[in-house]
């Protein structure tokens, strides 16, 4: 691998075509070790595990192309690329990517050389030019990978005019990118993965920039690692577990050169009906035409009576599902232990989830759920061990009864309130099995206090307290302790009878029904009094309590 | 004599290392357009402001083979046997460059270089051993069958104040399932055998700090520990304090993560590193 030749002139490194050419060889061989990871990644739009071959392939058919031009124009080096990608692009990656080096060839159009400042200039107009040429461009792909790495090229290069530093700001935005696409394409969460098609964008800036820095001990050495979502992706893969399916039909992509001039729109308007995923790029003399549809026969016939076709390619989705999912089988990870929780809220199933439940029913108080309820979540999880959270005191017997009516191995945790199981979740052990898990989580349970407020829904005499309908009513671990008029007193009382010296940490969850700002207060009035405790508000959503708190 | 050699993520103390004889090969340290050699050039105390006052992300790489080459050049003037001891291989080409570094040695010298499977004192703690033991005369073959059976016996526990450091390093691994919550936690994860791995999490720092003693009393026949820290003396002084009473007439060495390492563990962070025997 040779060392990038930048030449020094008046203060900044003016780069040449040779250098342009260098870069994307080196991001090519880069991109290469990364094949197999990135079909693996592969579910949007179709789940066909071929995203990383796809991106190669063009990248191959890109730099042959860049090979033809001259070394010391820049300019022509960028459009000979444009070219290769155009007609080499395969893949829904595949031509948003030739687009992106059509933009970029737009840029540095009329480049002998080009600075740090062209390149980010050139690149941002790439990821314009790739958006364009989607009739509804998705976030969450390639597409948003380009668009936030450009905006990072362009900020870097009002401060800088050197390529490098531009490049790390590309590479590191292209990182985070990649990383937040999962929330922003529900079918990448879902998958547990981030997106393919971005993750090979943002190898490809990653080799551009080791081999930049001259960095090729490392290039040697190293692979690219796949991006770490930024959200936990805990469910690995299973929507490709189920048995349902719907049919894909045919990739089918082709290179359309014109009998006479073309018209891309009226071109994209007369194939629009047939089928998903349309891309139809190119100028008037050359079009890459790519479609998923179920009668290719169609799309060609139309596309012969325009001009001549090149590089034909038809591949049969259903077929590369079926692979695809046996790949993705093979990688699984082993099986470990799954847990169930029955909580109502949605701010609540939000705190489970982040700490790991790999399965909600709904319910809870007043509406508990039935043991069928929680013996399909048994049996939804992949897992062949399985823990039940109950969360609530009238759930345990029907959590009990799903043990006898599965196959799996189901121990029921008998927590009795959320934060119970709030604190038996934290105390979940990845190392060990299901019998120490279970016994660990219900010790976990003693650690912790439970607070709930909610008002009372008819009259009631309990011991000698007297309590009216519709008053506010609170329990330490299910057992009264005060009653009053507004809920936000009752919690501090309750909490004052307590006895909190011991304790470290109060965590209240205000419900559905609660103003956040009357919580906000509460936990104002809890912080003065007990200056002491660190006391932490978060949004329960649950139904029917006004509050309930955690105290440990 | 047998020298040792490691690269400046295992963490070592500065004044630790000079006794020891120990050579210390700096990682690399960015932050947008500036390169700083990781404990040369940019300290502990540093890089934190840095990372407060910096608008980019700050990212690490591994020593150069030049920068091995020289270390081994040098050495080999003094010595004709080398140990090379690196972060776990799963981190960081610095295992794979020193290898390739070795075998360009221009004088005759015996190098091995050993991917320790282990980060920070983890590989720290085998560098110590390792130059402690070639002190008194032991021989290559014996200092590499001793740190070749410790070093998978290793043990790292690190409370964390935010694991987004290490998501962003793309070194999480499974602690993945520890990201993010809406509730305040402090996750605690664990290295062994060159894989990070969830290990639990707490809901106050008092508790962490608990948990991680209470991992290092798990341990089984500890040989040597270390506590690091990063933005959290005090939390640290107390994780000492506690380890103190656990493994009484222990030494205990106490050391502060390495710019390298904390861009991937961010502030305030404290840990335990174990050997066993």
């Amino acid at each position: 691998m040779q060392e990038p030749r930048g030449e020094e002139r008046s203060g900044t490194a003016e780069y040449s075509g040779q250098d342009l050419r260098d870069m994307f060889a080196a991001a090519t061989s880069w991109l290469e070790k990364s094949v197999p990871d990135i079909n693996a990644l592969n579910v949007f739009p179709v789940p066909d595990g071929d995203c990383g071959t796809n991106m190669l392939l063009t990248m191959r058919s890109t730099l042959e192309e860049a090979y033809r031009a001259p070394d010391n124009d820049a300019g022509a080096v960028a459009q000979a690329m444009a070219r290769g990608a155009l007609m080499g692009a395969r893949g829904n990656s595949g031509v948003i990517l030739s687009q992106i080096f059509r933009g970029l060839a737009q840029g540095l159009e009329g480049h002998d050389t080009f600075s740090g400042k062209d390149f980010a200039a050139a690149f941002t107009k790439g990821s314009t030019v790739a958006y364009k040429a989607l009739t509804r461009p998705v976030e969450g792909t390639i597409l948003t990978v380009a668009r936030d790495a450009s905006t990072a090229a362009r900020d870097a290069s009002s401060t800088d005019d050197d390529l490098v530093p531009i490049l790390e700001a590309t590479v590191v935005a292209a990182r985070e990118s990649v990383a937040k696409t999962p929330t922003l394409l529900p079918t990448l969460k879902q998958a547990g993965v981030v997106d393919a098609g971005g993750q090979g964008l943002y190898v490809l800036f990653e080799g551009a920039l080791l081999h930049l820095k001259g960095d090729t001990d490392i290039m040697e050495v190293r692979r690219p690692q796949v991006v770490q979502s930024v959200v936990p992706l805990v469910a690995k893969f299973p929507q490709l577990m189920t048995e349902k399916e719907e049919p894909f039909g045919y990739c089918t992509e082709f290179v359309l050169q014109g009998h006479k001039k073309l018209n891309l729109d009226r071109i994209k308007r007369s194939l629009t009906n047939e089928g998903q995923c349309l891309i139809v790029v190119g100028d008037e003399n050359l079009v890459h035409i790519h479609i998923h549809t179920f009668d290719p026969g169609k799309v060609l016939r139309h596309a012969t009576s325009l001009g001549i076709l090149h590089e034909i390619k038809i591949q049969n989705m259903d077929d590369q599902h079926k692979e695809y999912t046996e790949m993705v089988k093979a990688q699984a990870p082993p099986p470990e232990i799954a847990t169930v929780a029955v909580v109502s809220g949605d701010g609540l199933g939000q705190v489970f989830r982040s700490l790991g439940v790999s399965a909600i029913v709904p319910g809870g108080q007043t509406m508990n759920p039935s043991t069928r309820d929680m013996l399909q979540a048994v049996e939804a999880v992949p897992q062949d061990k399985v823990i039940i959270l109950t969360n609530n005191k009238n759930v345990v017997p029907a959590a009990r009864q799903v043990k006898g009516l599965t196959s799996k191995k189901v121990r029921v945790v008998p927590t009795e309130t959320v934060p119970q199981g709030v604190a038996a979740l934290l105390a979940f052990n990845y190392d060990t099995d299901l019998k120490t898990n279970a016994a660990m989580m219900e010790d976990a349970v003693s650690a912790v206090r439970t607070i709930e407020v909610t008002r009372a829904v008819r009259p009631a005499v309990i011991g000698n307290v007297k309590i009216r309908r519709r008053q506010a009513i609170g329990f330490v671990d299910g057992e009264l302790k005060a009653v009053g008029e507004k809920p936000a007193q009752v919690l501090l009382e309750v909490l004052r009878g307590l006895g909190t010296d011991n304790s470290e940490i109060v965590t209240v969850y205000y419900g559905k029904t609660t103003k956040r700002a009357e919580a906000e207060k509460v936990v104002e009035d809890i912080r003065q009094k007990h200056p002491n405790l660190e006391v932490e508000l978060v949004y329960g959503g649950q139904p029917h309590y006004d509050y309930i708190a955690s105290v440990e | 004599m047998v020298r040792i050699v490691t690269d400046s993520s295992s963490d070592i103390p500065a004044d630790v290392a000079r006794e020891l004889q120990i050579s210390v090969v700096p990682m690399y340290v960015r932050f947008g357009t500036q390169v700083y050699r990781d404990g040369v050039e940019l300290g502990t105390d540093e890089f934190y402001q840095k990372l407060i006052a910096s608008q980019t992300v700050p990212t690490t790489s591994s020593p150069k083979m030049k920068d091995f080459s020289e270390a081994y050049d040098r050495l080999a003037e003094e010595t004709d046997e080398i140990l090379s001891i690196h972060l776990s291989s799963t981190f960081s080409s610095a295992y794979e460059i020193a290898v390739r570094a070795s075998g360009r040695v221009k004088k005759e010298c015996h190098i091995e270089v050993i991917d320790s499977k282990t980060a920070a004192m983890g590989v720290g703690l085998l560098a110590i051993a390792a130059a402690k033991q070639a002190q008194k005369g032991q021989r290559m073959q014996q200092i590499v069958k001793m740190v070749k059976e410790a070093a998978p016996k290793a043990r790292v526990y690190v409370c964390f104040e935010t694991l987004e450091y290490l998501r962003r390093g793309g070194r999480i691994g499974k602690a993945e399932a520890l990201l993010g919550s809406p509730i305040k936690v402090h996750p605690i994860i664990g290295l062994e055998d060159g894989e990070i791995k969830p290990v639990g999490r707490e809901r106050s720092r008092s508790r962490a700090l608990e948990r991680l003693c209470s991992l290092a009393g798990e341990a089984a026949n500890v040989s040597s520990l270390a506590i690091e820290q990063g933005a959290a003396p005090n939390e640290a002084e107390r994780l000492r304090s506690k380890l103190a009473a656990l493994f009484p007439g222990k030494d205990i060495y106490f050391s502060a993560v390495g710019s390298a390492v904390a861009v991937h563990t961010g502030p305030r962070v404290v840990g335990v590193c174990l050997l066993g025997r």
